[in-house]
């Protein structure tokens, strides 16, 4: 039933995403409409795919790191891909795709900075210092970030901060097609590793004592999740709440176990982020909202909901 | 702070303003020596002992302005994107002007600077104040703040003819606006997000001066975020781009199949408008007018117009 509720959410945000828009599109016309067919559709299901990437990374991640408050842009992941994308642009990289490349290597480049600092310490991967140096990793590309915006001279830069506040305004097909042939493998391993993670939510003494390979399990999430967060950045930006929220209304719907849990986590992710493009696109048009502030509108409220609702136990 | 005007009736408001400008009593050309009296875009009444000899200015447009009037030799400091004239590259720069240096600019012993009004500058207009250096505020975002901002600064640095020249030189030209062409524009200045200029900005009052007509004329700021589909239903005849570097080459996003839904950039119908002419509003808005004109005329588009 709650699997049909989640279903059913998605359809309804995939019919809203390609129906409705700024454009007025005669439903008659709905299907040889360029509007529609190049640009509502790629946009909806890119949405489903970054949101439900997001959704998926997040509700991982917060189980690896078992802390309520994680989301996939917390270890360092937004700083790297925005630093890389406004390199990008002060170096005048050419080419339709440049920051988007940019802004993936940036992430990688964060990711395996915050995944060697993560190896101090003895404990692999120990979830403090994951954080530690996540966020300090993030700090110190914004701070470089800003150090060039504010240097350099070209007046572009200054539109590098809109691109990081994310969007799916770069939809197309040629952009599906990459991120349907990245998602996958990560997504397929991330769902592999539910049984374990549902040991690991023990602790990793009593994780291990069950039979769990911790050490290999924590890498292996880390890694999926991250490569799933920076594909996302790549194509969309930093899309922000999403990855915090959809992971607790995921465990409100269907539970902990995390074999319900992720795959409801990255269907939610998907729904929630198409719907609020759609409302980012129709709400004040023909002027578009940032989606990560409608996001934050519809997303934070649901979430003020469901506090109430534990705290009521 | 929206300016009301942006059509006609501009020459009735703008005389008002030059009256408010000039004051009780209008001042031949730089020749009375004496305290000036000046109103500021800021609201606040500003003195100077006399005309102003050693400037700061802490904008691409000003620093332009204060040039064309004549008095490029009086600038003693200016911002890191102050590029045009050439010769304004020969004056030391005080930092970017966006986050002014208070530090820099009082070494260059300036008796007046000149500030582009934004929350930032209103702190920097204060703390210059308080170190006894007069400051003028001038918000230059239209055409119209052209004429009054030449006005100002004609008096302020005693070349009040020089500026009377170029505010009606200005009001002339926003009174008469070329007959219509059949050319809908669209500029776009950034493309993920892709962002449009509107109504509020000088490049949307070039485009109507020249007879053509910005397809976001309704979106009342300067710019704004809008959705690719948005551009595709309005289709433009011209994507207008503005462009630092000199150079035929189209701007990269162009290649990427989403923008290329929207018709102009299927068929490559870009205007690329030079960043020194296009970029800020400025006393040369007639031969950016003339420019865009120019290539409108060139290659006329009308004949795929039929979708």
């Amino acid at each position: 039933m709650k699997w049909l509720w989640l279903l059913a959410a998605l359809a309804v945000a995939l019919v809203a995403g390609v129906g409705l828009g700024p454009a007025p599109v005669p439903i008659s016309q709905l299907w040889h409409s360029t509007i529609v067919r190049d640009l509502r559709l790629p946009r909806a299901l890119l949405g489903v795919l970054v949101g439900g990437s997001l959704g998926l990374a997040g509700a991982s991640l917060q189980s690896l790191v078992r802390n309520p408050l994680a989301d996939p842009f917390l270890l360092g992941l937004s700083g790297g891909a925005g630093l890389g994308a406004v390199i990008a642009i002060a170096l005048h990289l050419g080419g339709p795709w440049a920051i988007s490349i940019a802004a993936f290597a940036g992430a990688l480049a964060a990711l395996a900075l915050v995944f060697r600092l993560g190896l101090v310490g003895g404990v692999e991967l120990d979830p403090r210092i994951l954080l530690l140096g996540g966020v300090a990793v993030g700090a110190f590309c914004g701070a470089v970030m800003t150090a060039i915006v504010s240097l350099a001279e070209a007046s572009e830069l200054r539109n590098a901060y809109l691109w990081l506040w994310g969007g799916l305004s770069g939809a197309s097909w040629d952009t599906l097609r990459v991120i349907a042939l990245a998602v996958p493998i990560p997504v397929v391993v991330l769902l592999a590793a539910a049984r374990p993670l549902d040991l690991l939510a023990l602790g990793e003494e009593p994780a291990r004592h069950l039979g769990a390979d911790v050490a290999a399990v924590k890498r292996r999430v880390y890694l999926a999740a991250s490569f799933l967060t920076a594909v996302s950045v790549a194509v969309a930006g930093v899309i922000g709440f999403v990855g915090l929220i959809v992971p607790h209304l995921g465990r409100a719907l269907v539970g902990g176990r995390h074999l319900r849990l992720l795959p409801a986590s990255f269907l939610a992710g998907g729904a929630l982020l198409v719907l609020a493009d759609t409302l980012a696109r129709t709400v004040v048009a023909p002027r578009e909202l940032p989606v990560g502030i409608v996001t934050a509108l519809v997303g934070v409220p649901l979430f003020a909901v469901l506090l109430r609702r534990w705290t009521a136990y | 702070m929206r300016r009301l005007a942006h059509r006609t009736h501009l020459v009735g408001w703008l005389a008002l303003l030059g009256l408010a400008c000039h004051g009780a009593a209008p001042r031949p050309n730089g020749g009375a020596a004496g305290p000036l009296v000046l109103a500021d875009d800021a609201g606040r009444t500003v003195r100077l002992a006399a005309p102003a000899q050693r400037v700061v200015s802490l904008a691409p447009s000003i620093t332009e302005l204060l040039f064309a009037l004549g008095a490029g030799n009086s600038v003693v400091g200016r911002t890191v994107f102050c590029k045009y004239p050439p010769a304004a590259l020969q004056v030391p720069t005080v930092g970017d002007g966006l986050n002014p240096n208070v530090e820099a600019i009082v070494a260059r012993h300036p008796d007046l600077v000149l500030l582009y009004r934004s929350p930032h500058t209103d702190a920097a207009a204060q703390q210059l104040a308080g170190l006894g250096v007069p400051t003028l505020v001038v918000r230059h975002d239209r055409l119209t703040d052209i004429a009054r901002t030449a006005r100002l600064l004609g008096r302020a640095t005693g070349r009040d003819a020089s500026g009377e020249g170029v505010g009606r030189r200005i009001d002339s030209l926003l009174a008469s606006p070329l007959p219509p062409v059949r050319a809908r524009i669209a500029y776009v200045v950034w493309d993920s997000p892709p962002i449009v200029i509107g109504a509020g900005s000088f490049l949307d009052e070039l485009a109507r001066l020249a007879g053509a007509e910005n397809v976001f004329h309704d979106i009342a700021t300067p710019s704004a975020t809008v959705s690719i589909e948005t551009i595709v239903a309005r289709d433009p005849d011209w994507i207008a781009v503005v462009q630092d570097s000199a150079g035929d080459e189209l701007p990269g996003w162009s290649r990427r199949p989403e923008w290329r839904s929207v018709r102009a950039v299927h068929d490559g119908h870009f205007l690329l408008l030079p960043a020194d002419l296009f970029g800020q509003p400025s006393a040369r808005a007639p031969e950016a007018i003339a420019r865009l004109r120019d290539m409108l005329s060139h290659s006329p588009p009308a004949t795929s117009h039929s979708r």
